[in-house]
């Protein structure tokens, strides 16, 4: 072998090796510069050799395991339904709050510019809010996607597993491998069409729930009486601002419970035990911490009234005197027996549903 | 017919991915270096590229099917592959399948002519 035909064989060896695994490397290049020297004695001429061989980034990806894919067949299905959902309830809540937002923050506006300025308010609100929607659903995305190529791997690393215990078992106890077998009695009865729950109520659910959520986290202030008076605008918060701190971690803790029904409600996606379970279990709860926050924290403004009618003076038109009658027990009681109401109403359908159309087993 | 070649050169690779495995297993029983397994399936009608055999005896010797030895006694080193134990035992029902597979075949393709 001449030096520059060595030169050669060097070079293509190279371009192979840099392309796979560095633990593989050493020996791939013994055998390659055995195979080619073998190759080169044979035929007599490197050119020849190494055409035959062909591109060595070929050559390379035959060395290569076959799985070069982030997310496998096995769970693309799954990973682009959730992806779908996932990108809504990034969406929506965004794009509604950056309006509100906007509107919330419009300047003093007097009868001759308030369309100009509420138009350029919402103008401005949605052009921030698709920027900021887009923002998060790259993001959203990002964390979906990495959640299932992490899975994939993991699974793929299980498979392994499985298959260097399989291969040794495999060959003497065929008798036990039928007995876990798939069979037909596994099979799960279709759903009564009645016992699927929409999908478009799940989400739309939790887009409510995130909304509200982030209200009350980042601007609580939004819950206010508004009014305009001679150009200024005069906000008169409903909750009690001061004690908000120790009022807001149950209000939103409350908002969770019914953020996790929604989101089991999403994924099982039929009524059954499980989906009856958790909505008894997170309807109890939520009642009673709507209870909690109603009654026994002080969660509406104190000065309500007097604020309000300092803010209207003499002006208090019909609508604004019936709020002067305003009752902060009243109020907490009313809401309560709404929204034990609504609580009870959406378990007693579910309990419905579940023992008349349901599954009757769990689904796993 | 661009596309006819592409079809007809994936649905080959298909056929041809199971046949080598059997082919490379069945001369495997004494232990040989790489080109001359090349040279010896070339013999036999059985042609396969190096740089596919070579990739394939890895991925054998990491399914525990061959073993491989580095022989530096001779003027280069050298690695020789073998079936091991648990290869031959593939390799025998390997070939029981396929020798019912060729008879169901013929079978099957002589029909069609007739």
């Amino acid at each position: 072998m001449k030096p520059n035909e060595k030169e050669y064989m060097d070079r293509y060896i190279y371009q192979v090796i840099r392309r796979l695994p560095k633990a593989q490397r050493d020996e791939v290049r013994m055998e390659l510069e055995e195979l080619i020297s073998d190759m080169y004695a044979d035929i007599g001429s490197m050119e020849a050799v190494l055409t035959e061989l062909g591109d060595p980034a070929e050559f390379a990806k035959q060395y290569q395991n076959d799985r070069q894919y982030l997310i496998g067949p096995e769970y693309f299905e799954t990973y682009l339904w959730f992806v779908k959902v996932v990108l809504i309830c990034a969406a929506a809540p965004i794009l509604a709050i950056s309006l509100i937002h906007a509107i919330g923050e419009m300047p003093t506006m007097t009868s001759q510019n308030a369309a100009p300025v509420m138009i350029r308010a919402i103008a401005e609100g949605l052009a921030k809010g698709i920027t900021n929607a887009i923002l998060s659903c790259i993001s959203a995305f990002g964390v979906v996607t990495l959640i299932f190529a992490i899975m994939e791997r993991q699974k793929v690393k299980i498979e392994l597993k499985k298959a260097e215990k399989w291969s040794v078992e495999k060959l003497s106890q065929d008798k036990k491998i039928t007995e876990f077998r798939w069979q037909p009695k596994f099979l799960e009865p279709v759903p009564d069409k009645r016992a699927i729950i929409s999908r478009g109520e799940s989400i739309v659910g939790i887009v409510f729930i995130v909304i509200f959520s982030v209200l009350l986290i980042f601007s609580p202030h939004f819950f206010s009486a508004i009014f305009t008076q001679g150009g200024t605008v005069t906000m008169v918060p409903v909750f009690n601002l001061d004690q908000w701190e120790s009022i807001l971690p149950i209000f939103v803790l409350s908002l969770l419970i019914g953020l996790i029904d929604e989101i089991l409600r999403l994924v099982v996606g039929v009524y059954c035990k499980l989906v009856m379970i958790s909505n008894i279990l997170c309807g109890a709860i939520q009642i009673v911490l709507s209870a909690v926050v109603l009654k026994v924290l002080p969660i509406w403004n104190p000065d309500f009234v007097s604020e309000l009618e300092l803010a209207l003076g003499s002006q208090a038109d019909s609508v604004a005197k019936f709020l002067t009658h305003w009752n902060g027990d009243m109020v907490s009681n009313g809401l309560l027996a709404f929204i034990a109401l609504v609580t009870f109403l959406e378990i007693g359908t579910t309990i419905y549903k579940t023992l008349r159309y349901g599954a009757s087993s769990k689904k796993s | 017919m661009g596309e006819e070649k592409d079809l007809l050169s994936t649905l080959l690779l298909e056929i041809r991915r199971g046949t080598l495995t059997i082919s490379v297993l069945s001369q495997m029983k004494e232990p040989k270096y790489g080109y001359a397994l090349v040279q010896n399936l070339e013999e036999k009608g059985v042609a396969i590229d190096p740089n596919t055999l070579y990739p394939l005896l890895r991925r054998l010797e990491s399914q525990g099917l061959l073993e491989s030895k580095w022989e530096t006694g001779g003027a280069k080193p050298r690695k020789y592959y073998q079936r091991t134990e648990y290869g031959t035992k593939i390799y025998k029902q390997l070939k029981t399948y396929w020798e019912n597979l060729s008879d169901g075949m013929e079978r099957l393709l002589r029909e069609e002519e007739a």
